[in-house]
């Protein structure tokens, strides 16, 4: 191995070449206060949680007819926010992964939190989809009735893969540092994980691309899209992670750091971007039935969200290359402007799938046809043909809870401090 | 080995919605839950019809499940739960594997074909009605339109069929050129519903 690797595997261990005393010691002071504040938040994430699975008995024993969802618009948030999680989860692990993976220096001491941050998200993406599952007791089946065509199962184990995988490679980066792993075995797991990581979005990406009866969803630019989309609001993800624990006094973080970070998410912001404007250009073109499409997201029904995407997008990128725009806080709006960006786009393609009807001839409606039932079918389509209700907010916010317990217990119980930073 | 199929004829139906009931009563199905329905390809309420200006027209289009050759739903159910029956061609449901994901809903085509049950299943009535061996109705499964799976096996005609005043059903055995259904395919004109989908339903709708 020559100097220049060894070096960077250095790096890539979260050692801090020179950790200044002064800061060692103020970290140290702030010490009790901190740990205050991260049992503070495990409480109030516990609490939501516990109300979140409430909710969901509630839901499961009054039936799901309590929330919006009907057989003509059959997913509805949780699905939403299941993409939006896979999608969360994949920043931590490939930020943390590819320094490694391809021997080159990382971004400073943040590698193990961001991993920590997979696990939390790749947990809540799977609670969304149980708390989506008419019959979630039967889950068992699965195992047993595995249909390996199909596109649901294929995500059911990678995504198992995925966090099994997230949770070896965070032991394997700890148990590195207590020289308990090689550095080439650490390297080989970073490929791996890095691999799994682009599957797992691929394939989520393939739930919904490979129907052939949402003209909205039946494109194979999903898969590389989905992948680009998780980057980025992964990316935003970590950024406010990381800087919110050197705020709170958990670990030292170089504002170099920080700025390659935001450099990295205006990269990956472009070319979200840049599918987004390719898919529209290729639905549009031809004026045909994918024009309908368009039509829906930029003043339709989901101009909001479109616009939301696209200026939220734009925004952030904006923060990221202006060099007297990277202070800190901007950076963290920049963060979160890409999170939220990416969630309109997960409410389009969620909503716009169903909202094009392919058979929109009026037929008897009854109260389980679609949301707005009460009109004929153009009324229903009229707004937004799905809006949750106030049940299935809670339920999302309970698993939202479950995913911000996960990461704070990481936090409490695991050593996610760089090494020597103590 | 059959296929099973269906030809309607929409030069005949009158939207009576006859099918809709018999099919209701045959298999029990819960309230707010409709196999067969009847779609009014017109105006934008149902049994209205649609005007260039001067001139009206209105189509009626019942619709089911299609029994498609190349079923989407089949395709992406994660524990096989709905199949192609390989003795009949029936698409159908197993309703204690369903897991309720409703990955099938969103990749069939035809939407409103599949019906979950968002609650538990109530009946106007308060007793079962139809046939004794159709299968009984679950909470958050999926179901849909069998074909009346219960009587073809006994070698009867859907449910659907036996009320149709106009006699626009046609049913039998598509691979068995004798079959009314496959005699009517052959002499007159047809159309599939979203053919383009690729789906090959074995619904034939006669225009």
């Amino acid at each position: 191995m020559t100097n220049y690797n060894s070096e960077a595997v250095m790096d890539d261990l979260d050692v801090p070449a020179a950790a200044p005393a002064k800061a060692r010691e103020a970290v140290g002071a702030r010490a009790a206060a901190k740990s205050r504040g991260l049992n503070v938040a495990i409480g109030i994430s516990a609490i939501v949680a516990a109300i979140g699975i409430a909710l969901w008995v509630v839901q499961m024993s009054g039936g799901m007819v309590q929330t919006a969802m009907r057989n003509l618009d059959s997913w509805g948030l949780y699905i939403t926010c299941f993409m939006f999680f896979v999608g969360l989860s994949a920043g931590g692990l490939i930020i943390s992964s590819v320094p490694k993976a391809f021997g080159v220096k990382g971004f400073g001491g943040i590698s193990k939190v961001a991993v920590m941050t997979s696990i939390a998200a790749t947990v809540g993406a799977i609670g969304f989809v149980v708390v989506d599952m008419g019959q979630p007791l039967r889950v068992w089946e699965l195992f047993v009735y595995s249909n390996l065509g199909s596109p649901l199962m294929w995500d059911i184990i990678v995504l198992m893969v995925y966090l099994m995988l997230s949770c070896v490679y965070l032991w394997a980066q700890i148990a590195a540092e207590k020289g308990k792993v090689s550095h080439a075995a650490l390297r080989v797991i970073s490929v791996v994980a890095l691999v799994c990581a682009v599957m797992v979005h691929s394939v989520t990406a393939w739930i919904f691309g490979l129907q052939q009866s949402h003209e909205m969803w039946h494109t194979a630019l999903l898969a590389p899209w989905f992948v680009s989309s998780a980057l980025v609001c992964g990316t935003g993800l970590v950024i406010c992670a990381a800087v919110a624990l050197r705020a709170a006094g958990y670990l030292k973080w170089e504002q170099a750091d920080l700025v390659k970070l935001a450099k990295l998410l205006a990269a990956f912001l472009l070319v979200d971007l840049y599918f987004f404007g390719c898919d529209l250009l290729t639905e549009g073109f031809p004026a045909a039935s994918g024009a309908e499409i368009v039509a829906m997201l930029v003043s339709g029904p989901l101009a909001p969200f479109f616009w939301g995407e696209v200026v939220l997008s734009a925004l952030a990128v904006i923060i990221c290359v202006v060099p007297r725009l990277r202070t800190t806080p901007m950076l963290v709006a920049a963060g979160l402007f890409a999170i939220a960006a990416i969630f309109c786009k997960r409410v389009q393609l969620l909503v716009g799938g169903f909202q094009v009807a392919n058979i929109d001839w009026p037929a008897v409606l009854t109260p389980f046809t679609v949301t707005d039932w009460e009109g004929n079918m153009a009324q229903a389509y009229q707004g937004m043909v799905y809006w949750p209700t106030p049940l299935e907010l809670g339920i999302a916010l309970g698993v939202v809870g479950l995913s911000f317990l996960i990461f704070f217990l990481g936090l409490k119980l695991l050593p996610l401090k760089p090494a020597g930073g103590k | 080995m059959a296929r099973y199929g269906m030809a309607i004829d929409t030069k005949r139906c009158v939207g009576c919605n006859a099918c809709t009931l018999a099919c209701k009563q045959a298999n029990n199905v819960p309230d707010g839950v409709m196999w067969s329905r009847v779609l009014t390809d017109g105006g934008d309420m149902p049994d209205t019809p649609a005007s260039d200006g001067g001139n009206l027209s209105m189509r009626y289009f019942p619709m089911g499940c299609q029994h498609c050759e190349n079923p989407a739903c089949v395709k992406v159910c994660p524990v096989g739960a709905t199949y192609k029956d390989p003795e009949t061609g029936v698409v159908r449901q197993d309703y204690d594997k369903c897991i309720g994901c409703r990955m099938c809903m969103s990749a069939c085509p035809y939407s409103g074909v599949r019906s979950f049950n968002w609650d538990e299943p109530q009946y106007c009535l308060g007793h079962d009605v139809g046939d004794a061996d159709a299968p009984a109705h679950q909470k958050h499964v999926v179901e849909k339109c069998t074909f009346c799976y219960q009587r073809i096996s006994k070698g009867e005609v859907p449910s659907c069929m036996d009320l149709c005043p106009a006699r626009a059903r046609f049913w039998g055995d598509l691979d068995d050129p004798n079959s009314e259904v496959a005699k009517k395919v052959a002499s007159r004109q047809y159309t599939h519903l979203l053919e383009e989908k690729g789906t090959k339903p074995s619904v034939y709708y006669l225009v």
